[in-house]
């Protein structure tokens, strides 16, 4: 159950990713490291988390996405915050 | 030699005005150039969540509702602010932000973050402990000094009576 919901929601945080940074999903790894690995600049980064605010009625302060190394370790806080939900 | 009230209030002053000038230069050379400073306050004011109402938000920023009124019509204009009647009470009107106005909220944050971020940088934790505890009590007093004047009819007797407790403590 866990782990299909972790599918779940990794394939949907990839769908919003790719179209926020233009980039295809193939290209986007789970441990690829968001500040080096992903181009983003700072509006992009802000747009997907909006996104992923709005997408799953979450708040993502910037003391939390500090925090955020890794493409799963947002999934990991994405299932984190929405348990229950 | 200056002395050290001098160097105090001259820092605070410059720091005030070097924050503010440097937060208008970052905000004409980004992506929300067509932003003011005020426009942006207003922005942050109302955040990036939950929609909030004129009263409460002109309360924070220290103006009043129709000040906030014309503010917010510009803001509905330019796309950043939605404003809509509550859903309870038809009266009360409640603004929120459109996701170009989260992200420009967000980027000013980041702004001001980058900033606090490096100043604290160039120092060991005990030191920068010991400034974040200054830099408290010296933003505690200030916030003690304005809230005399709040609510002030005669903002000249208020004025006099601070500089007259401020003689007291200096005696």
């Amino acid at each position: 159950m866990g782990d299909s919901r972790r599918e779940e929601i990794y394939n949907e945080v990839l769908r919003i990713l790719s179209s926020d940074l233009e980039v295809s999903v193939d290209d986007i790894e789970r441990d690829m490291d968001l500040n080096t690995e992903l181009p983003f600049d700072s509006l992009q980064l802000y747009e997907f988390v909006i996104d992923l605010e709005e997408a799953y009625n979450i708040k993502l302060p910037d003391e939390m996405l500090d925090q955020m190394k890794t493409v799963d370790d947002i999934v990991s806080l994405i299932m984190q915050l929405t348990e229950g939900k | 030699m200056k002395s050290e009230e001098e160097i105090m209030s001259e820092a605070l002053v410059r720091i005030f005005e070097n924050v503010v000038l440097t937060e208008e230069k970052s905000l004409q050379a980004g992506y929300f150039s067509d932003l003011s400073i005020a426009e942006m306050h207003t922005l942050t004011a109302i955040g990036p969540y939950e929609s909030r109402t004129m009263t409460k938000t002109a309360e924070d920023l220290g103006i009043t509702t129709g000040t906030l009124t014309v503010a917010i019509d510009r803001l509905v204009k330019k796309g950043y602010v939605i404003r809509q009647r509550d859903t309870n009470d038809k009266r009360v009107v409640r603004i929120s932000l459109t996701r170009n106005g989260k992200l420009a909220c967000r980027m000013n944050s980041k702004f001001h973050r980058v900033l606090a971020k490096h100043i604290l940088s160039g120092y060991n934790e005990e030191d920068r402990k010991h400034l974040l505890d200054l830099v408290n009590e010296v933003d505690l007093y200030v916030a003690q000094q304005l809230r005399r004047y709040d609510g002030a009819v005669n903002v000249r007797k208020t004025a006099m009576e601070v500089a007259k407790d401020s003689k007291k403590e200096n005696e």
